[in-house]
């Protein structure tokens, strides 16, 4: 595949010591990194370091740029992303650093999972970068979506549910490989499409063609010259999905819900669908 | 709010609540140890994903998840395999899956 937001690994391999190339290593489990990483590879903690400690929001423009300076990145340098979860919290960043204005940013495609299964080196040395001064951008709301957006889009824009169908309907409340908590409710917001993240991805994690990418959205009836928020339960698979819309096949005009169900399913008075079809407005 | 990222060979089972769930869990092995490196991910009735984690130096992955039928994909470098399995809830389900390259 070629876009200049995705890198693959012979790229990445030709940039391991190129100073101007920043590779970061996003995981929420902080210990996949500490095992070994990428060489040259730093690290973004999608919680702590990416999250507010208090509010349920993003650190703020000043917070984003000291995070930055002290990791030493610069504004110029080109950042490359890559972590677990075929990519998902890696996706994040992306979205997070373009929410930010960062220039030149690139995902890894296939990011940890194809790395370590196509066998290729990780090391636990881990990496000095002199600090910077790194200045932010406001944050860009047209990439970013929030609750009162997706209220004003039921039944008139385009919704994607970018979760796995059994969380769609309601089965599931959280992905499997997690406890599944009893005190949210299920289901979706009314009228959204379920496009799960993975028909983006083939099975070692890479994106697939663009031609597939183009027949999974036009194939499940989404209208793409309309305004699209893809959701999920956090926002770092919707990210993912937005990766391919917006990155991938040039939609402009999507943005991530990072509210996602834990919000809108905690919401008191707002409309739910449960099962497998959409629902109505 | 907690995230969704995938703890290497699944999230413990101190202080869940097994009565409300089903838990799939095992080792995978490539040859005659357990695999040290690989994924294993879990698809629902209609082959669709569901959820995937890193196994554990030991092999060991677990989901959580529902009633009914799922399948366990095991991914290790060079070689995957289908393990098609029925949780019930309140249930430990071990799966053991050996994987041949």
């Amino acid at each position: 595949m070629s876009n200049q937001a995705l890198v693959d690994a012979e790229w990445a391999l030709a940039h391991l010591d190129d100073a101007k190339v920043v590779f970061i290593e996003v995981d929420e489990d902080t210990e996949a990194y500490a095992g070994n990483h990428i060489k040259n590879a730093i690290a973004l903690n999608w919680k702590s370091d990416l999250q507010d400690p208090v509010r349920r929001d993003f650190v703020n423009k000043e917070q984003f740029e000291a995070l930055l300076s002290a990791k030493g990145v610069s504004n110029d340098d080109t950042v490359v992303l890559y972590g677990g979860n075929n990519n998902w919290f890696a996706a994040y960043a992306y979205w997070y650093f373009k929410l930010y204005g960062h220039g030149d940013v690139r995902l890894l495609d296939g990011g940890r999972k194809k790395w370590e299964l196509d066998g290729r080196e990780l090391v636990s040395e881990v990496p000095s970068r002199a600090t910077t001064k790194y200045v932010a951008k406001d944050q860009d709301r047209s990439i970013r979506a929030f609750r009162e957006d997706v209220l004003k889009a039921i039944g008139t824009q385009n919704l994607v549910d970018v979760r796995s169908p059994d969380e769609y309907a309601g089965r599931l409340l959280a992905p499997a490989h997690l406890p599944q908590e009893a005190a949210r409710i299920g289901g979706h917001i009314p009228t959204a499409a379920n496009i799960p993240w993975s028909k983006a991805a083939n099975e070692d994690g890479s994106f697939k063609s663009i031609d597939e990418l183009k027949a999974l959205y036009e194939g499940a009836g989404v209208d793409l010259k309309k305004d699209t928020i893809a959701y999920c339960r956090i926002g770092e698979r919707s990210a993912h999905s937005w990766f391919v819309l917006h990155e991938l096949l040039g939609v402009k005009n999507v943005s991530n819900y990072d509210g996602s169900w834990t919000e809108y399913g905690s919401l008191v008075g707002v409309p739910v669908a449960v099962g497998d079809e959409p629902g109505s407005a | 709010m907690s995230g969704c990222g995938a703890v290497v060979g699944g999230v413990s089972l101190d202080n869940v609540d097994i009565t409300n769930q089903a838990v799939i869990q095992g080792v995978i092995s490539s040859g005659n140890a357990p695999a040290s490196v690989g994924y294993a991910r879990l698809l629902d009735r209609n082959d669709e994903f569901v959820a995937e984690v890193p196994i554990s130096k030991q092999g060991e992955f677990r989901f959580f998840t529902v009633a009914g039928d799922w399948t366990v994909v095991a991914l290790v470098p060079g070689a995957n395999s289908r393990t098609p399995v029925q949780a019930t809830i309140g249930k430990v389900l071990d799966v053991d899956i050996s994987v041949t390259k």
